[in-house]
């Protein structure tokens, strides 16, 4: 009996020990303690900052994109630039890009081009999140107005990265979406037009610049937009408005009028110059007077190794965006004469002597001294051509990029020390290609057109437009001549639509050069074909909106003609 | 337990005295059965003390059973129990007693095993004898075998030799041989004194039991769809992870190892296919713990008595986490006897399923200057390579600039040893049993050289102790290393395949300069051979597991039949990783200076990584039990309460800049504050549940059961939190009807049942219903990497249960006594099935889903599906004299339909995924290669395409070939047909099995990474299309299999491969040594055995295993191993 006491005791004691365990009050309601709710970030004004200043980010969408870093806006320094899109350069490896040079694109191939769409319009929740819930936040209304301001241009830069590839989009306006909304309304889908998602934008600039710091300082940290930045991203916008594919061909004086007054808005700041050195200004990491807005990275922070994404085989670097002859044959002579002009001076069999110097910053050919040697892309036997080392790296073209490579940076082991180079959005330089091109429509080549277009053939070491040149005439050389200072930097891919000759030049070949060594030492020089098929229709003047957004529009979203 | 006892016609009478006692001697007669207890007759002296005057026999035999462990068997039909003895006897030995009782009523008392005194008369020993010895196939004496008189009531057990022997009236009658676990077998005498015996295991005995959630079950009056298999059939297929093993042994299940890497190679496991886009991880419940940490996987299979699997609603009493199906895990516990020293050994030789056969440096040149002829036509067939080059790589003339490397030859080794040892005690008392086992892996990677291998250690305690009748109690400890070790690079890139490399690596290339330096490799120095090695750096990982249970039970005196149990449990696990990188040096080549430039691999310096993942879970478990029989009705009942929690924290930290390699320690790295990194994180979660069952059955004939839980989860926001799962199951043995037993004699048992529940999937992400933010510090200004905040997930406030109505039907037939046959039908739908709305909510909604990570959309309970089909199951058993034969097979078809899945608003008919299997390929459909200009101009074709690309055909007819013309593939890479049969022979000392294994209806995608930037499987280098073979079956090269016309930009079935195979997956000859040539030494049995796994395959795919789910082909290839064995018991 005693025993029998003592083992109910026992039993009852381990049984008692379960519901001990067991009566735990809210034993189901768990805090994480890895991630913040929305109370959180709107009571904490430091956290609320946190999520604003995030917005300069992107989401990532695809494959080989984000290396390093998300995305900001456009492409930035990715292994395929969005240059590799143009005339520029090609993607020695494709990496999803050959189909747009080749005219394949289509809604449900969009190769790299298909992620801004999504990109964009999260963002633009997220900023809209941000400035819908800003009044609840505890800070200095002074601040509020930075944050308020810094809010509007994302929102309205991520409305030019949709509009310049899509054309009219939808505008949001304030609207935050949730979960349960429902996406079955035809308004919800409606797009905008042109005119007006410009007007919108404008205006949000306007906004902006009223509400942001003249300059960046101890309380508003460079990388973070300032006035100018809003200013000029307008003068942009204002640009590519007046343009033809923006105005369907209509030559609205007020328009190019409207743009070079934005110009003129930003050159009037007195806060902005040419860096002096070209071939630096794209390494110069801080206290540059040239760069408007630009991206800065830091090691944890990096984008893309660009020294071993775009480097020579025969320096193990991968060949990634590599220029093609359409590009090269873009840069004048030093004495500022195109090479199609028999008076240049241009020897088809010593192509790369006496070139405009931007040339020599922007593209390694055949013969650059590079990291200690020349550069070999001839065939027999040159390091750099397919008789080289690691020659599944070897350019199509025949050439490799040089713009934006630091060359204190090694090509071997780079992934912890490199990719650092800042991604310039918008530079001083575009201004006054702005201001040129705009005020040239307007008013013809008067003297601050010449004035602005010099300054800049003046840093890069070239003589001075001749004078007496036409409307006509210098439209042209301003066209080169931003297709050569702002080449690789995403204009281009733009540029070609806006001013509606794409048809023509995103149907020329993707040419390359073939160099052959004789056996006397001499060098042969002979284009060739890069890729096969470089293709452009009508239909390409604009990006197709990716067939699952037209499909979970359920048909109601508009997609761009011809797709 | 009192189902354990089960005696046919049998002349023995067991008195209902304590049903207790006569569960012991079941519980013996079941582990005798099983050949692997020894126990001593006489190891328990006992005095006792008798003083009776004129009382029955019987009453004195009761005496004795009280005082004494002795269990008496007797016969009243044959003796007189009824006479009346006088005797007395103080503080005696109970044989002493025994026998001078048993010769003053003259009487024979026969001493057996374990206290067990038969008592039989003496008269009959005057009649003429037979006797002789029953064995079991491997040749293992069988104790306890009914051995009855045909048409008699006589009959008698064998002893502890398997032996018997008895008198009998006729010399011509007929034996019968009966046993639990064994075919019934019938032996007409001839006159012969001399009969022996091999009984042939039963298919699926009438009285076996069977593990279900929370209890066990009597197979006979079983009512859900539960399999077993049984350790030892699992042992036989030695490789050392459990969870490839299972495959082919169930019905209704679909496994399929997707790689082969040591410590990596765990099987995915869906049990009757898939029937959710949601998670689809099969809950394994261990020794009663749901969930167990350290999963099914890395158990030794010497350890593991059982694995049974409920496929259908009997796994509602898992509620939420059942809906997947549950492996039931039973660990071995000790056995009463003396203790039993088993030891195992194997040593296995591993080598690959397949080796693909890759391009050869001439074919590889040959296709780049077909490339660059596509992209350049102009420029002609020798762009790259002229034929004069290309001749150097077919002759090897030219070794260092012309190599023709094979990379899986430099890379691969033929063979790789593995091998396995454990070595287990057990035995036990009447009130303490206990299972000790420790067990060892060693298995090495293939690779050359390599770093790679895995390593296990693994213990197990199992005690079990009687402390009173009433009260029980069990400790289960158990605990795992596992040792995993890999080169640096293989956790160091996106990819995390070596595979990957290998089957890139230009043949081009040399693997070594032929003065013996290593080659800088594809890019950035990845030379597939050093990468497998340890050059780089190694990651070690070591995951500690530790599991612990106490389990107790007590019978509550008051109410008979009422029990109190449950238990408690701590699971442990540790993960610590750490990984060392280094930089090592390889060559290139500069032919024009004839200098080898070295070139650094890694970073300038090495650096270290080190990370600790800690898991805790704890369980507890409380139930109170009622069991009861009322004449011809049996009932039992319990409910329950158990709860769980779920912890996980996590540390990590990085030093780079190593000053030197020697120093592999997080304290001797750089010194700069960007050689410096840590991260951190933890979560919790828990689970709390009310459930319980009833169970009936009337006579064994008619059944029915509820189950019923009540489970609440932390995943769910309150008010969310709970929900119920209830089962309903029904039974009905027709042949145990009078009717039937009379009019179908060929059908010894048939049983027709049914079963429907509801049960629940929660695994889905917590926190879910919250609106998630967190750190994602990417931004810079000013200079430094500013603290950012970005949502990560949106909040769905409405989260709840994912759930699974399952309906089963089916039946289990015995005929002809040696066959079984058992037919279900099953159908289940899944509703709420959590998913993301990802196709139809816009993007313009600004609800944009990052790529390859977390979901910004919550999961919301909207998918639908269903799925059904059938599964059977076939055996056969038979014998003639000393070789007996068996041979079983089941199949399983399953097929799944969406019903609602979030689609987008529009998408075509023929292109949508409802109404359609889950898992199908959407792709354009090939209808050829474009082989002339004709038929370029007949065929409607993409932009570009040109001779030689594959035809896309025309689905909708509309002159163009767009996204449209894409259509469901019919099959996806989860095979709808599953089958699995085993072979089973034995003859004297010889045993023989085999299991194939096999799956049909199902495709699997593979397009290999193949152009410029990888070389190609030889079954499209050698059959490609190209201007000098314009009957190539492939299609052309391009430069990028990924963006190419022909592959990536337009994903398309001629990459599709029918994926069905027949696979021997196993075949296994043993011998045991005959026990007298070993029984000298001390040996009870020695088993030696040869083995064979995974040894053939069947397939129409060509150059990868078609287990593999990669869509590129690089995967790790599946094993197939040689193996040698010892099984040394004494």
């Amino acid at each position: 009996m005693k025993s029998i006491i003592r083992y109910s005791f026992l039993s009852l004691g381990i049984f008692f020990l379960f519901f001990l365990t067991a009566c735990k009050k809210d034993f189901l309601n768990i805090t994480p303690t890895d991630r913040l709710t929305n109370e959180a970030i709107i009571s904490d004004s430091s956290l609320f900052e946190n999520y604003v200043v995030n917005r300069y980010l992107g989401v990532q969408l695809q494959n080989k994109e984000a290396e390093g870093t998300p995305p900001g806006f456009g492409r930035g320094f990715e292994y395929a630039l969005w240059s590799t899109l143009t005339d520029e350069s090609i993607y020695n490896n494709d990496d999803q890009t050959w189909l747009i040079q080749r005219g394949q694109l289509a809604p449900e191939n969009l190769g790299i081009a298909g992620t801004i769409w999504g990109r964009s319009y999260r963002s633009i929740r997220e900023c809209n999140y941000a400035l819908k819930n800003i009044g609840q936040v505890n800070m200095s209304q002074s601040h509020k107005n930075c944050l308020t301001a810094e809010l509007k241009f994302i929102r309205a830069f991520r409305y030019v990265d949709l509009i310049r590839n899509y054309g009219g989009v939808i505008l949001m306006s304030d609207t935050v979406y949730e979960l349960n909304d429902n996406f079955t309304n035809p308004s919800l889908f409606k797009r905008s037009t042109i005119a007006q998602c410009m007007d919108y934008v404008g205006q949000q600039l306007d906004e902006a610049a009223t509400g942001l710091p003249l300059n960046n300082g101890t309380n508003w940290e460079l990388g973070r937009v300032t006035k100018g930045a809003a200013l000029a991203l307008k003068s942009r916008i204002l640009l590519y408005a007046a343009s033809p594919l923006y105005t369907n061909g209509v030559n609205d004086k007020a328009k190019w009028q409207e743009a070079a007054n934005a110009a003129k808005d930003v050159m009037n700041l007195g806060q902005y110059s040419l860096y002096p050195d070209y071939s630096q200004l794209f390494l110069s990491y801080s206290g540059n007077s040239e760069i408007i807005f630009a991206r800065y990275y830091a090691i944890g922070a990096r984008h893309v190794c660009l020294e071993v994404a775009n480097g020579p085989n025969g320096y193990d670097g991968w060949g990634g965006t590599t220029p093609l002859q359409n590009m090269v044959d873009a840069y004048e002579m030093n004495n500022g004469k195109a090479i199609e002009d028999p008076a240049s001076g241009y020897d088809p069999q010593s192509p790369y002597i006496s070139r405009d110097p931007r040339f020599y910053a922007t593209i390694l050919f055949n013969g650059a001294q590079y990291r200690g040697r020349a550069v070999e892309i001839f065939t027999p036997g040159g390091k750099d051509s397919k008789d080289g080392s690691g020659n599944w790296n070897t350019s199509k073209t025949g050439y490799y990029l040089r713009k934006f490579m630091d060359d204190n940076n090694p090509i071997q082991n780079p992934w912890n020390i490199t990719g650092l180079q800042p991604w310039i959005y918008m530079r001083y330089a575009e201004i006054l290609l702005n201001y040129a091109e705009a005020q040239n429509e307007v008013s013809g080549p008067d003297a601050s057109v010449y004035s602005a277009i010099n300054m800049i053939r003046q840093r890069a070491g070239m003589p001075v437009l001749p004078s007496g040149l036409s409307q006509d005439q210098i439209r042209v050389r301003i066209w080169n001549e931003r297709r050569v200072e702002l080449a690789f930097e995403e204009h281009r891919f733009y540029d070609v639509r806006r001013w509606k000759i794409a048809s023509e030049t995103e149907n020329i070949s993707a040419y390359g050069m073939d160099i052959v060594k004789n056996g006397t030492g001499n060098l042969q020089y002979t284009r060739k074909i890069a890729i096969d098929g470089r293709h452009f229709e009508e239909k390409n003047y604009w990006l197709p909106i990716p067939r699952t957004e037209i499909q979970s529009s359920g048909g109601l979203l508009q997609q761009n003609s011809g797709y | 337990m009192k189902n354990y006892f089960y005696f046919h016609r049998s002349f023995i009478f067991y008195k209902r005295t304590q049903i207790f006692r006569v569960m012991k001697i079941g519980l013996m007669l079941l582990l005798v059965s099983m050949g692997s207890i020894y126990a001593s007759a006489y190891s328990q002296k006992r005095e006792i003390t008798l003083n009776a005057t004129n009382i029955s026999l019987k009453d004195v035999i009761k005496q004795i059973e009280k005082q004494s462990d002795y269990t008496f068997f007797y016969n009243e039909d044959y003796i007189d129990l009824s006479q009346v003895v006088s005797f007395s006897a103080n503080k005696k030995d109970i044989a002493v007693v025994l026998s001078s009782l048993c010769s003053l009523a003259k009487l024979n008392c026969k001493f057996m095993e374990n206290n067990l005194v038969v008592i039989t008369s003496e008269t009959q020993q005057k009649l003429p004898k037979v006797s002789g010895k029953v064995t079991d196939q491997n040749g293992q004496q069988i104790v306890g075998v009914t051995v009855s008189v045909k048409g008699s009531q006589k009959a008698v057990l064998t002893d502890a030799n398997g032996k018997f022997s008895m008198e009998l009236a006729d010399k011509k009658a007929t034996l019968v041989f009966s046993f639990i676990g064994f075919v019934t077998q019938e032996y007409k005498l001839t006159e012969e004194n001399t009969v022996n015996i091999v009984l042939v295991p039963s298919i699926k005995s009438l009285d076996e039991v069977v593990v279900v959630g929370y209890g066990t079950q009597k197979k006979v009056t079983l009512t859900g769809s539960i399999s077993e298999t049984k350790g030892k059939e699992i042992i036989q297929s030695h490789q050392p992870n459990i969870s490839n093993s299972l495959a082919g042994r169930f019905s209704g299940m679909i496994i399929n190892n997707r790689s082969g890497e040591p410590g990596n190679d765990d099987a995915t496991i869906l049990v009757r296919g898939l029937a959710t886009t949601g998670n689809t991880d099969v809950l394994v419940v261990v020794d009663g713990v749901p969930g167990q940490l350290g999963g099914l996987a890395r158990l030794d299979p010497n350890d593991i008595e059982s694995v049974t699997v409920l496929k259908d609603a009997s796994a509602a009493v898992y509620g939420s986490r059942g809906a997947n199906g549950v492996f039931l895990v039973t660990t071995k516990r000790g056995e009463i006897g003396k203790p039993t020293v088993s030891y195992n050994f194997n040593q296995g030789f591993s080598s690959p399923t397949r080796r693909p056969h890759m391009a050869d440096a001439a074919t590889y040149a040959t296709i780049l200057n077909e490339i660059e002829y596509y992209n350049n036509p102009a420029g002609g067939m020798n762009q790259h390579y002229s034929a004069d080059e290309i001749q150097k790589f077919r002759n090897g003339s030219d070794p260092l600039n012309y190599p023709n490397t094979n990379w899986i030859d430099e890379t691969l080794k033929k063979v790789t040893l593995l091998d396995q040892h454990n070595i287990s005690v057990s035995g036990g008392t009447d009130n303490l049993k206990y299972f000790t086992s420790l067990g060892t892996i060693s298995q090495d990677g293939l690779y050359k050289n390599g770093a790679t291998n895995y390593k296990q250690y693994n213990f197990r305690s199992n005690i079990d102790a009687n402390v009173t009748d009433r009260f029980k109690i069990g400790l289960y400890i158990s605990g795992r290393e596992e040792d995993r070790q890999h080169p640096h690079y293989q956790y160091y890139e996106n990819s995390p395949d070596l595979f990957r490399e290998v089957y890139r690596a230009f043949p081009t290339n040399p693997a070594r300069y032929p003065n013996g330096l290593p080659f800088s490799g594809i890019e950035q120095g990845r030379n597939p051979i050093m990468l497998v090695t340890d050059a780089g750096g190694l990651n070690k990982s070591a995951n500690l597991i530790f599991n612990g249970i106490v389990k107790a039970s007590y019978l509550i005196p008051q109410i008979d039949g009422l029990s109190i149990d449950g238990f408690y449990s701590v699971d442990k696990s540790q993960l610590f990783d750490k990984s060392f990188k280094k930089p090592y040096t390889v060559y290139t080549y500069d032919k024009t200076n004839d200098v080898y430039n070295p070139m650094t691999v890694g970073e300038s310096k090495a650096s270290l990584s080190e990370s600790q993942e800690n898991d805790l879970m704890i369980t507890s478990n409380i139930k109170l039990n009622y069991q009861k029989h009322f004449g011809n009705h049996d009932l039992s009942a319990f409910i329950a309460f158990e709860q769980s929690t779920k912890k996980q924290e996590g540390i990590g930290a990085t030093r780079t800049n190593f000053p030197t390699m020697l120093t592999p320690e997080l304290s001797e790295g750089g010194t700069a504050p960007n050689d410096k990194d840590n991260s951190g994180s933890s979560y919790e979660f828990t689970r709390k549940s009310y459930f319980g069952r009833i169970s009936y059955d009337y006579k064994e004939k008619y059944m029915a059961e509820i189950q019923l839980r009540y489970d609440g989860s932390s995943i769910f926001p309150e008010g969310k939190q709970y929900g119920y799962f209830p089962a309903i199951s029904a039974g009905w043995r027709i042949s145990e009807e009078e009717w039937f037993k009379n009019d179908v004699q060929f059908v010894n048992s048939l049983k027709f049942r049914v079963s429907y529940g509801e049960l629940g999937n929660d695994n889905v992400t917590a926190n879910q219903f919250l609106n998630n933010y967190s750190f994602n510090n990417k931004y810079v200004i000013g200079g430094s990497i500013y603290p950012g905040i970005d949502l990560i997930k949106l909040a769905n406030p409405d989260i709840t249960w994912e759930v699974a109505k399952k309906t089963d039907i089916g039946f289990d037939a015995r005929l002809f006594d040696n066959f079984s046959v058992q037919a279900i039908y099953f159908k289940q739908t899944r509703s709420n099935i959590l998913i993301a709305k990802n196709a139809s909510i816009p993007n313009i909604s600004g609800i944009v889903n990052p790529y390859n990570s977390e979901s910004l959309l919550p999961s919301e309970n909207i998918g639908k599906v269903n799925n059904g089909g059938y599964e059977i199951t076939i055996g056969y058993q038979q014998h003639a004299g000393s070789l007996s034969y068996g041979i079983s097979g089941n199949m399983t078809y399953a097929k799944s339909k969406v019903i609602f899945m979030d689609e987008a608003p529009n998408t075509l008919d023929y292109q949508s995924q409802t109404g359609k299997p889950l898992n199908s390929y959407l792709l354009y459909n090939v209808i050829g290669i474009f082989r002339t200009q004709a038929d370029l101009d007949k065929y409607p074709h993409v932009v570009g395409a040109q001779l030689g690309d594959l035809i896309l055909g025309d689905y909708n007819k509309d002159g163009k070939i767009n996204v449209d013309d894409k259509v469901r593939s019919k099959y996806g890479n989860i095979p709808e047909v599953t089958y699995g049969f085993t072979l089973s022979a034995a003859w004297k000392n010889i045993d023989f099995s085999a299991l194939f294994s096999g799956q049909a209806r199902v495709s699997q995608y593979v397009l290999s990474e193949s152009g410029t930037d990888g070389n190609f499987f030889s079954g499209w280098a050698d059959n490609r299309w190209s201007p000098s073979n314009t009957n190539g079956t492939y299609p052309r090269v391009d430069t990028q299999a990924s963006s190419s016309n022909n592959g990536g930009l337009y994903l398309n079935n001629f990459w599709l491969n029918n994926a069905s195979f027949l696979r021997l997956k196993n075949i296994e000859l043993g011998y045991t040594i005959p026990n007298h040539l070993v029984s000298k030494i001390g040996i009870k049995t020695i088993r030696v055995y040869m083995n064979a796994y995974n040894v053939f395959t069947i397939t129409k795919v060509k150059d990868y295993d078609p287990e593999g789910s990669n869509e590129q082909g690089q995967f790790y290839p599946q094993q197939r191993i040689i193996n040698l064995g010892l099984n040394v018991k004494f």
